[in-house]
């Protein structure tokens, strides 16, 4: 088996450059006191190193950025990068804060040798503007070791990693501080020297558990991988060195994002109808902004215009300094029924879907309804406004009797309106209506249509109780 | 006189005014045999803005353009309601055979929203119809709203006050409607693209109370409760 380690030596700031815009000099700082710990090439070019107090690097790039280091949230962005890789490579282990391993011998076969696995996943690294050590070993422990000191090896060549392990010096060996001092007085340096030591000897005047340490790192000892698996939602985040105040320059951050939902969808061939948008600000309650879509979708051009219209709609309430986008909802795809070869421009669903979209992202998507008739003997009982239909319905229409239904009126008052006047015409009528018994809401009433002296046709009844309503208008 | 006319126009060369030229605007048919005759023949004219003028709803005005719904919603076009009046009612549209489906009804907030909503609907290449009853629209907008029914090629509907009807408007045709004798629907052309105002017509729309038998004491009913 031959194992790939992936070292991310500056993931976080990676991370937080990859939504910035304008490149100005950006740190990554620990500690209590302040300590550069990763600094972007503007930084590094202005003379700031890694392991620098903030204080003279402060001297150095006044105008320095600068972000607290937080495992967690590494932690975090390391699982993202594991969903993408997800795609080339098979069985990946993740080693939190910033180590990521893979087992590279059985996906060798599906991109022909190792050198375009290798190829591959460089461009797709870059493409993500990440900076990454690779590294390959026998042993996964092997390649780790090999990995974090930045000058690992990719080959499959047994002996040359062989090679590149033993030449390891302790100090990048991974043992406790108390073994290392130990090792070291007994004149060690390399840990070619170690594996030379007899196993025996080895546990008695040090410890067993140096012994295994030594063991999974030859490969003598099983060193058992969890693999991590993909989760079954898209869940992205960007984290921002400065908080930012307007909507639109969350916009080029977003953009990055829901190409690769993009990605992913296509990946998974698969489609989604709703995102939810979290934006955390600092002094105040995160937003939640779910955006559904009227047809599934998967295009981010398509999620960004609805974006779009939706900030220029709701200003953000507080500044923000990260935001997420999780997707939890996946819809097959549908093959395409309208569009053929020779058929320029989307199809009317899609169209439709487009329009539709579009409206409710502006007007909110309580203000859109379609009407339905329901069985009920009370008119204000008798129809429904529903919220649209994601699938447009291409059903004809029901052929209702014109003779058999009685008439009614074409306008409904969303409440029944005193009659003040009295009506010049009867025409119609009486039409008993009664019903409502059932769930306490009765009427009893006769219905008549009268034209009123204005002109207007009018739907008028009578309640038992309280006297002469318009209920309507024969518009 | 009459002589003399007639043998000008037979031997073509007294040009009439009122016939519509050869490449009449497109347009589609209202239904009303006598609408479509003041119309130049044609119809609600496509791509461009109608305005229906009245003091009140309940005269006949959704008749006039209920033969337009029946045929869109039918073609499986979508007729958008912005900000209508009353609540259109379900029962009565269906029993009138107009597809539901093709039906959306969209109440929006402010002059702004109702300007863009109608804008993005007029574009659209799946509208039909655009039917919009605005509070208060100036001069400009309607220019705009011009624009977007001729980019999309769309039908736009305005209902409006009649008094309005004294000032002008960019709106390629407008009629004012009012009640009539017996039911029916007065009509008349306040402007029309290509053609004369002033024409009048009365459409029999005096059947939609109809279907049961009126009663032919109903005062009396009351009065026996």
């Amino acid at each position: 088996m031959l194992w790939l380690y992936l070292h991310f030596p500056q993931l976080l700031l990676d991370h937080i450059n990859r939504s910035r815009q304008e490149v100005t000099p950006l740190a990554i700082i620990t500690g209590a006191q302040p300590q550069v710990i990763q600094a972007c090439l503007a930084a590094r070019q202005q003379g700031v190193q890694p392991g620098m107090p903030l204080k003279t690097a402060f001297n150095l790039a006044p105008d320095l950025a600068m972000v607290r280091m937080d495992e967690d949230q590494q932690t975090r962005i390391l699982e993202q990068q594991a969903h993408w890789l997800y795609r080339y490579l098979d069985r990946i282990t993740l080693y939190p804060p910033d180590g990521l391993l893979a087992e590279v011998s059985s996906v060798q076969k599906l991109y022909r040798g190792l050198e375009n696995t290798l190829s591959l996943l460089t461009e797709a690294l870059q493409q993500h503007q990440l900076s990454a050590h690779p590294a390959m070993g026998l042993t996964p422990f092997a390649a780790r070791l090999t990995a974090r000191t930045g000058h690992g090896i990719c080959s499959a060549d047994t002996g040359e990693l062989e090679r590149a392990v033993a030449a390891l010096p302790l100090s990048a060996a991974e043992f406790d501080p108390r073994t290392l001092q130990r090792l070291t007085r007994l004149g060690l340096t390399r840990l070619r020297e170690v594996f030379d030591l007899p196993a025996t000897e080895l546990a008695r005047r040090l410890t067993p558990e140096v012994l295994a340490h030594v063991q999974r790192i030859q490969g003598r000892r099983p060193d058992p991988q969890v693999t991590w698996q993909p989760p079954h939602h898209f869940r992205q985040r960007a984290d921002f060195a400065q908080d930012i105040e307007q909507a639109q320059s969350l916009l080029f951050a977003l953009k990055r994002i829901l190409g690769e939902l993009e990605n992913d969808l296509r990946w998974r061939q698969q489609d989604t109808d709703s995102l939810l948008l979290v934006l955390h600000h600092r002094h105040h309650e995160a937003t939640r902004l779910r955006l559904r879509t009227t047809g599934p979708e998967h295009r981010a051009d398509a999620f960004m215009n609805l974006l779009r219209i939706r900030f220029e709609q709701q200003p953000l309430v507080a500044p923000v300094y990260q935001l997420e986008l999780v997707v939890k909802r996946f819809l097959s795809r549908q093959p395409d029924q309208h569009q053929d070869l020779l058929e320029q421009g989307g199809s009317p669903q899609e169209a439709w879907n487009t329009l539709i979209s579009r409206l409710q992202a502006r007007l909110g998507e309580q203000a859109l309804s379609q009407l339905s008739p329901r069985a009920d003997h009370r008119p204000e009982r008798a129809w429904s406004a529903d919220r649209l239909q994601a699938q447009h319905n291409n059903a004809l229409p029901a052929a209702s009797d014109r003779q058999l239904t009685p008439p009614r009126p074409l306008w409904l008052l969303s409440k029944p309106q005193p009659l003040t006047v009295t009506p010049g015409v009867w025409l119609a009528g009486p039409e008993r209506i009664c019903g409502g018994w059932w769930d306490g809401q009765k009427v009893q009433r006769d219905y008549y249509t009268a034209q009123l002296p204005s002109g207007q046709l009018a739907w008028v009844f009578r309640d038992v109780r309280e006297g002469w309503f318009i209920h309507g208008w024969f518009g | 006189m009459n002589e003399l006319l007639d043998s000008l126009m037979q031997d073509a060369r007294l040009w009439q005014g009122y016939q519509p030229s050869r490449t009449s605007p497109p347009a589609a048919p209202s239904g009303f045999a006598e609408l479509d005759r003041l119309l130049g023949n044609t119809g609600w004219p496509r791509g461009a803005l109608s305005e229906c003028l009245m003091d009140a709803p309940g005269i006949g005005e959704l008749q006039l353009v209920l033969p337009l719904l029946q045929q869109l919603s039918r073609a499986q076009q979508t007729v958008f309601w912005l900000n209508p009046p009353h609540i259109p009612y379900a029962p009565a549209l269906a029993r009138e055979g107009v597809d539901l489906d093709q039906l959306v009804v969209i109440h929006t907030d402010n002059r702004q929203d109702l300007l863009w909503t109608m804008e993005n609907c007029l574009r659209s290449p799946v509208t039909g119809l655009v039917m919009a009853w605005p509070e208060t629209l100036l001069s400009r907008d309607i220019r705009r709203l011009q624009l977007a029914a001729e980019a999309g090629n769309n039908l736009c509907l305005l209902f409006r006050h009649r008094k309005l009807a004294e000032q002008s408007s960019p709106a390629a045709l407008r009629l004012e409607l009012t009640p009539g004798q017996h039911q029916g629907l007065d009509l008349k052309i306040l402007k029309r693209r290509g053609g004369w105002p002033g024409q009048s017509c009365t459409l029999a729309v005096n059947n939609r109370g109809e279907s049961v038998q009126p009663d032919p004491s109903p005062v009396r009913v009351i009065e026996r409760h």
